[in-house]
C-alpha cells in the first residue's frame, strides 16, 4: 500500500516539479560527461609529448567542487516541496498515519525522483562525454573518433555522489517533518510568508560591511604612510586618497546613523550606502590599473587585499540594490496614483511588490551567481585565448635558458657560463640539434647596472650577429646596421604608443662605447621570445657587433632548436637536471637566477591549463546558470496556488482572459528582468574592467575581433538558456493559473 | 417596481448520458430594483450552481436570464468579463480579498478594473468606506483586520461600481455571530439608502431573515417562497424555520 502511495505521489510530483527534474538531469549529464575524460579507463590518443593526467587531477578536484553548489539547489527544491505539501501531510497524519511513516513516504518519493534524474543524467552524460572528448583532442590537435563507453569508476562516482546528496538532504527533511505540529501543517498554507523587514539580514550585512570598510580605509592610510611619495603624479595621489576618504565616509555613515536611526529611517540609509558603495567601487578598482600604469610597488598581497575590498563593495551594492527595488517601487507608486490606477497596474504591483518584500535575499544570491556565471562565461575565452596567444610567442625554442642578474651586486658575479649540460644531454638522447646559439646581452651604460627600481630597469641590448643568428632560427631575414647605429627589438604586448613615446627620446643612444643614432628602420617587432628582455621592459636595443665586445654583459642565454620535437618524460629530465647545476632561487652565492623552459613542457602545461581553465569555467557557468534560473522559474512555478486563487479573484471581478494573460507576461517580466538586468549592469562592468586591465595582452594575443566573437559566441548561448527558461516557465505558469 | 433580473425556465445538467444530475430543474422567478431576496435550502439543493448561473460563471443547460432587459445566457465567452464588471457585484464567503494589497487598494481595484479615472478613484474608495464604517482601516492588509471587516471590504469592492445585481454567496460563512449581525445590518443598509438590488444564497435562517424575500429550492425547484411583508424581522424569522421544518422534515436540514 505505502509502496503505491509512494510511487503515485511520485508521478504526480513528477508533473509539479518537472523543472526540478530537468535540472537535477542536467546537473548528472554536466557532472558524468565532465568526470568522464577523468577516469582511469579514459585513454584518448594525444601523443608521447603530451601528458595527460595533468588533466585529470587538475579537473576532478574542480568539477566535485563546483558540483558542491548543487546540494543547494536540491535543499531549495526539498525545501519547497515540503511546504507545498504539508497540507498533505496533515491529512496523512490525521487519518492516523504516523508522522515517522508520512516523512519517509516523502524521503522515498524524493529519492525515487532524483533516482530517476540520476540514470536519465547517466544516459545523457555518455553523449555529453563525446563532445567533450571531441573539446580535449581538438585542444591537442588530434583527430576525434566516436567512441561510446560507460565508465564504471565514473559511474559509481556520480551515483555516489548523488545519492548521497539525496540522502543527506532526504534526512534532513524526515527529521524536519517528524518535528513539527500537525497544527501547524494544516495551516501552513494559510502563514504568511515571513516579512524580510523584520529579519535581520540587510542589518547583519550593513554591520559585516562597516567592518570591511574599517578595514578599507586602515588599509588605505597605511598604504599611504608606507608607499605614498609627493612626487607621484596626481591620479595616484586620487588613488591613494580615495581609497581612504570614501570608506571612511562610508563607515562614518553607519556610525552616524547608529546613533541618529531614530530620526532617519533604514531605508535611506541603505540607499545613501548604496550610493556611497559606488564611489568605493570605483577607488578600489583603480587601485590595480594605477599600479599597472605607474609601476607603483606596494605590500604583498595588496592588490588582492583591494580585488577583495572590490567585490565586497560589489556584494553590497547588488544587496542594497534588490533590496530597495521593491520599497523604491512601493514609493513610486504611492507618490503616481496616475500609474498606480490605472487599469489593473494595482493588483501588478501588489504581486511584484509582496513577492519582492519576502525573497529579496534569493532575488540577491541569483544576481550575484548570475554575474559569477556570466564573468565565467566572458572570462574562458580571454584568458584560454591569452594562454595560447602568449604560448605561441614563448614557445619559440625547443630549449631555452635565460639568466636574470636582479640580485647580482657584483659585476664579477655576472654569468659566464656556456651551459655545456644541454648539449651532452641532447647527445645522449639522441636527440639531433638544428640550431644552437648562445649570446650576451649587454648594458649600454654600466652605470646602470645598480639601477633595480621597477620603472628604472635599464634597456639591455644584443649584438647583430646573435640577433641575427635568433632571427635565422625562427625564418626570420637577417638585418643589417651601419657602423654608428642602432636599432630596436619589441615585444609583442607593447603597445604602439610606448614604442612611438620611446623612439621619439631615444634618437640618439649614449653608450659606454661612444654614441649611436637611431638607425633608419629603427624598430622590428617578430617575436623572438619574451626571455631576452630585460625584466620589466618590453624592448632591446640592436648595436653592431664591434662596440658589444667592451660593454658589460649582464645576462647569457642559450636557446636551442631540435629536429625533433622532446619527448615529454625527457625534457622533465633535462629541467630536473638543470634546476640541479643552476638552481633558479638566487641562494646560490652569486645571486644569479637562472631558468630553463622546453617548449614540450611549456605546450603541455598551457593545453592542459587551458582545458582545465575552459571546461571548468565553462562548466561552472552552465551549472550556476542552470541554478539560477531553475531557481526564478520554481520561485514562480511553486506559487502558482497563490497565483490561481489571486488571477481567479480577477476574474470574478471581470478581468478578461486576454488581459490576464497580459499580466502573468508582465509578471514574469520583471520577475526574471529585475535580477537578470541588475546582474547584467553588474556584469558589463566587471567584464569591461576586466578585459581593460588585459587590454594589452588582448590585443597582443588574442586580438579584439577574435575575442568578441568568442564572447558574443558566449553571451548568445546564455540568451538562448534564458530564453528557453522564460518561455517554458510562462508556458507551464499559464496554465497552472487559467487551467 | 421594475423588474430587474428574469429567469425563465432554467434548467442545469451535470453527468453525461446515463448518468445526468439535474441542479436546477425548471426554476423560474423575477426579482424586482431595489429587492433584497435570499434563496435558501438544503446542501446539494442547487442554491450555489444557480447563483454561479446568474452570475456568468456557469452557463445553464436550458432556459434564459434575463438581466434589466438583456438575455445573459446569450453573451458570447469573449464579452462576459465586461458584462460581470459592468452590471455585477459579488461577495464570497472566503471574502475573495487580495493579500497583497491593502484594504483602500482592494476597493480601488474594482474601480480601476472599470477604467474609472485615477484622480475619482480616492474620492469613491473614501466615500464608501464611510458608508460601510471602514475607514480606520484602509491603509492595512487583510490578514490585519478581523473577518467582519474584511467582509465589510468585499462588501464596498461588490458596491463601488453600482452594480445593477449585487450577489452574495453565504456571505456570513466565515464569520462569527456578532459580525455576521454587523453586515448583514450592513447589506441593510445599502439596500435601502443606495437602493440595491441584492440576491444572497444562505443556509442560515437568521441571515436569510434580514431579506425582504425568500425562495426556498428543494432538489432544484422551487419549493416555495414568502414574503416579509410587514411583518417585523422576528416574524419572519419563525416563519422561515416553519418553512425549513416543512422543508426538510426538521431542523436537521438547517445547519
Amino acid at each position: 500500500m505505502y509502496a503505491k502511495l509512494i510511487f503515485r505521489n511520485a508521478k504526480r510530483s513528477a508533473k509539479d516539479y518537472l523543472v526540478y527534474i530537468v535540472t537535477m538531469t542536467i546537473c548528472v549529464m554536466l557532472f558524468y560527461g565532465f568526470l568522464s575524460i577523468t577516469s582511469k579507463y579514459y585513454n584518448p590518443d594525444v601523443g608521447t609529448e603530451y601528458e595527460f593526467t595533468l588533466v585529470s587531477d587538475g579537473l576532478k578536484m574542480a568539477i566535485c567542487a563546483v558540483t558542491l553548489l548543487l546540494l543547494f539547489l536540491i535543499r531549495y527544491v526539498n525545501n519547497y516541496m515540503l511546504r507545498r505539501k504539508q497540507k498533505e501531510f496533515a491529512i496523512q497524519s490525521v487519518m492516523g498515519m504516523e508522522q515517522k511513516t508520512v516523512a519517509w513516504i516523502f524521503f522515498a518519493e524524493t529519492f525515487l525522483m532524483g533516482a530517476v534524474s540520476i540514470l536519465i543524467g547517466i544516459f545523457l552524460g555518455v553523449f555529453c562525454s563525446q563532445f567533450i572528448t571531441g573539446m580535449l583532442l581538438s585542444a591537442y590537435g588530434k583527430d576525434y573518433k566516436l567512441s561510446w563507453t560507460l565508465f564504471p569508476d565514473t559511474v559509481s562516482l556520480t551515483i555516489c555522489f548523488f545519492a548521497i546528496s539525496l540522502l543527506a538532504v532526504g534526512l534532513f527533511n524526515v527529521r524536519t517533518i517528524r518535528k513539527i505540529k500537525i497544527i501547524d501543517m494544516l495551516y501552513a498554507d494559510k502563514q504568511n510568508e515571513p516579512n524580510i523587514r523584520k529579519s535581520r539580514y540587510m542589518p547583519v550585512i550593513s554591520v559585516l560591511y562597516a567592518i570591511i570598510l574599517l578595514l578599507a580605509a586602515v588599509t588605505g592610510i597605511s598604504q599611504m604612510y608606507y608607499y605614498s611619495d609627493p612626487r607621484f603624479p596626481i591620479p595616484v595621489h586620487i588613488m591613494f586618497w580615495g581609497n581612504i576618504i570614501a570608506p571612511a565616509v562610508s563607515f562614518l555613515l553607519s556610525v552616524v546613523w547608529c546613533v541618529a536611526h531614530k530620526k532617519w529611517s533604514f531605508n535611506r540609509y541603505v540607499l545613501a550606502a548604496a550610493v556611497l558603495s559606488l564611489a568605493n567601487i570605483g577607488f578600489a578598482a583603480s587601485v590595480p590599473v594605477i599600479q599597472k600604469k605607474y609601476m607603483l610597488s606596494s605590500g604583498a598581497g595588496t592588490l588582492n587585499k583591494y580585488l577583495m575590498f572590490l567585490l565586497v563593495y560589489v556584494i553590497f551594492w547588488i544587496c542594497c540594490t534588490i533590496y530597495l527595488a521593491s520599497n523604491l517601487l512601493s514609493e513610486w507608486k504611492e507618490e503616481s496614483p496616475e500609474h498606480k490606477y490605472r487599469g489593473t497596474n494595482l493588483f501588478f504591483f501588489g504581486q511584484i511588490i509582496s513577492k519582492l518584500h519576502t525573497t529579496s535575499k534569493t532575488m540577491t544570491l541569483i544576481c550575484l551567481t548570475f554575474v559569477l556565471a556570466v564573468f565565467l562565461f566572458v572570462a574562458a575565452p580571454a584568458l584560454t585565448g591569452w594562454a595560447s596567444g602568449y604560448l605561441e610567442v614563448r614557445s619559440l625554442y625547443d630549449v631555452q635558458i635565460c639568466t636574470r642578474y636582479n640580485d647580482v651586486y657584483k659585476t664579477e658575479d655576472l654569468p659566464k657560463d656556456n651551459y655545456e649540460l644541454i648539449t651532452s644531454f641532447l647527445d645522449e638522447k639522441n636527440i639531433a640539434v638544428a640550431y644552437d646559439c648562445t649570446f650576451n646581452l649587454y648594458l649600454p651604460n654600466q652605470e646602470d647596472f645598480h639601477k633595480r627600481m621597477k620603472w628604472d630597469f635599464p634597456v639591455v641590448a644584443i649584438s647583430l650577429s646573435d640577433y641575427n643568428a635568433l632571427r635565422k632560427m625562427l625564418g626570420y631575414e637577417p638585418i643589417s646596421l651601419n657602423e654608428g647605429e642602432f636599432t630596436t627589438q619589441w615585444q609583442t604586448i607593447a603597445t604602439e604608443e610606448e614604442r612611438s613615446e620611446f623612439l621619439l627620446n631615444h634618437t640618439v643612444l649614449s653608450t659606454d662605447m661612444g654614441t649611436l643614432s637611431l638607425a633608419e628602420n629603427a624598430y622590428h617587432l617578430e617575436a623572438i621570445g619574451e626571455t631576452v628582455y630585460n625584466s620589466y621592459t618590453d624592448v632591446i636595443y640592436i648595436f653592431p657587433d664591434s662596440i658589444c665586445g667592451d660593454l658589460l654583459a649582464v645576462m647569457r642565454d642559450r636557446y636551442v632548436r631540435t629536429e625533433t620535437a622532446i619527448p615529454y618524460n625527457e625534457a622533465i629530465h633535462l629541467e630536473n637536471a638543470f634546476v640541479q647545476k643552476y638552481p633558479e632561487t638566487p641562494d646560490n652565492g652569486n645571486g644569479v637566477q637562472y631558468y630553463i623552459r622546453t617548449s614540450t613542457q611549456q605546450i603541455n602545461s598551457t593545453i592542459a591549463g587551458n582545458f582545465i581553465l575552459q571546461a571548468t569555467f565553462v562548466y561552472s557557468a552552465v551549472v550556476l546558470m542552470v541554478i539560477c534560473l531553475t531557481i526564478l522559474s520554481l520561485q514562480q512555478l511553486l506559487d502558482a496556488a497563490h497565483y490561481k486563487y489571486r488571477f481567479g479573484v480577477l476574474r470574478k471581478l471581470g478581468v478578461d482572459r486576454h488581459e490576464t494573460e497580459h499580466l502573468i507576461l508582465k509578471q514574469l517580466a520583471v520577475w526574471f528582468g529585475l535580477p537578470i538586468a541588475a546582474a547584467a549592469f553588474v556584469s558589463i562592468i566587471v567584464a569591461a574592467y576586466f578585459f581593460e586591465t588585459i587590454s594589452e595582452e588582448i590585443s597582443a594575443y588574442i586580438g579584439v575581433g577574435a575575442l568578441l566573437t568568442q564572447v558574443g559566441i558566449m553571451i548568445c548561448i546564455l540568451v538562448i538558456l534564458l530564453t528557453c527558461y522564460f518561455i517554458s516557465t510562462w508556458i507551464l505558469f499559464q496554465k497552472s493559473v487559467t487551467e | 417596481m421594475k423588474e430587474i433580473l428574469r429567469l425563465e425556465h432554467i434548467q442545469k445538467y451535470y453527468g453525461n448520458q446515463g448518468n445526468i444530475t439535474k441542479a436546477i430543474n425548471d426554476i423560474s422567478f423575477s426579482i424586482s430594483e431595489g429587492e433584497f431576496a435570499g434563496i435558501m435550502g438544503a446542501s446539494g439543493s442547487g442554491k450555489t450552481t444557480l447563483l454561479n448561473c446568474i452570475s456568468t460563471i456557469d452557463t445553464v443547460s436550458a432556459g434564459h436570464i434575463y438581466l434589466d432587459g438583456g438575455d445573459v445566457t446569450e453573451i458570447k465567452e469573449k464579452e462576459l468579463a465586461r458584462f460581470r464588471r459592468e452590471n455585477l457585484g459579488f461577495i464570497f464567503q472566503d471574502f475573495n480579498l487580495l493579500d497583497t494589497l491593502t484594504i483602500s487598494e482592494n476597493i480601488a481595484l474594482a474601480l480601476t478594473i472599470h477604467h474609472v479615472p485615477a484622480h475619482e478613484i480616492e474620492g469613491k474608495v473614501a466615500e464608501m468606506a464611510g458608508t460601510l464604517n471602514i475607514t480606520d482601516i484602509l491603509d492595512k492588509y487583510p490578514y490585519q483586520v478581523s473577518g467582519g471587516q474584511k467582509q465589510r471590504c468585499a462588501c464596498a469592492r461588490a458596491m463601488i461600481n453600482k452594480p445593477k445585481l449585487l450577489l452574495a454567496d453565504e456571505p456570513t460563512g466565515a464569520l462569527d455571530s456578532h459580525s455576521s449581525q454587523m453586515l448583514l445590518s450592513t447589506m441593510q443598509s445599502i439596500n435601502k439608502q443606495l437602493g440595491a438590488t441584492i440576491l444572497m444564497v444562505t443556509h442560515d435562517a437568521f441571515s436569510a431573515s434580514y431579506a425582504n424575500r425568500i425562495l426556498f429550492l428543494r432538489d432544484g425547484m422551487i419549493f416555495t417562497e414568502i414574503l416579509k411583508g410587514g411583518d417585523s424581522r422576528k416574524a419572519f424569522f419563525e416563519k422561515i424555520l416553519d418553512v425549513l421544518t416543512m422543508l426538510g422534515g426538521g431542523q436537521s436540514d438547517v445547519r
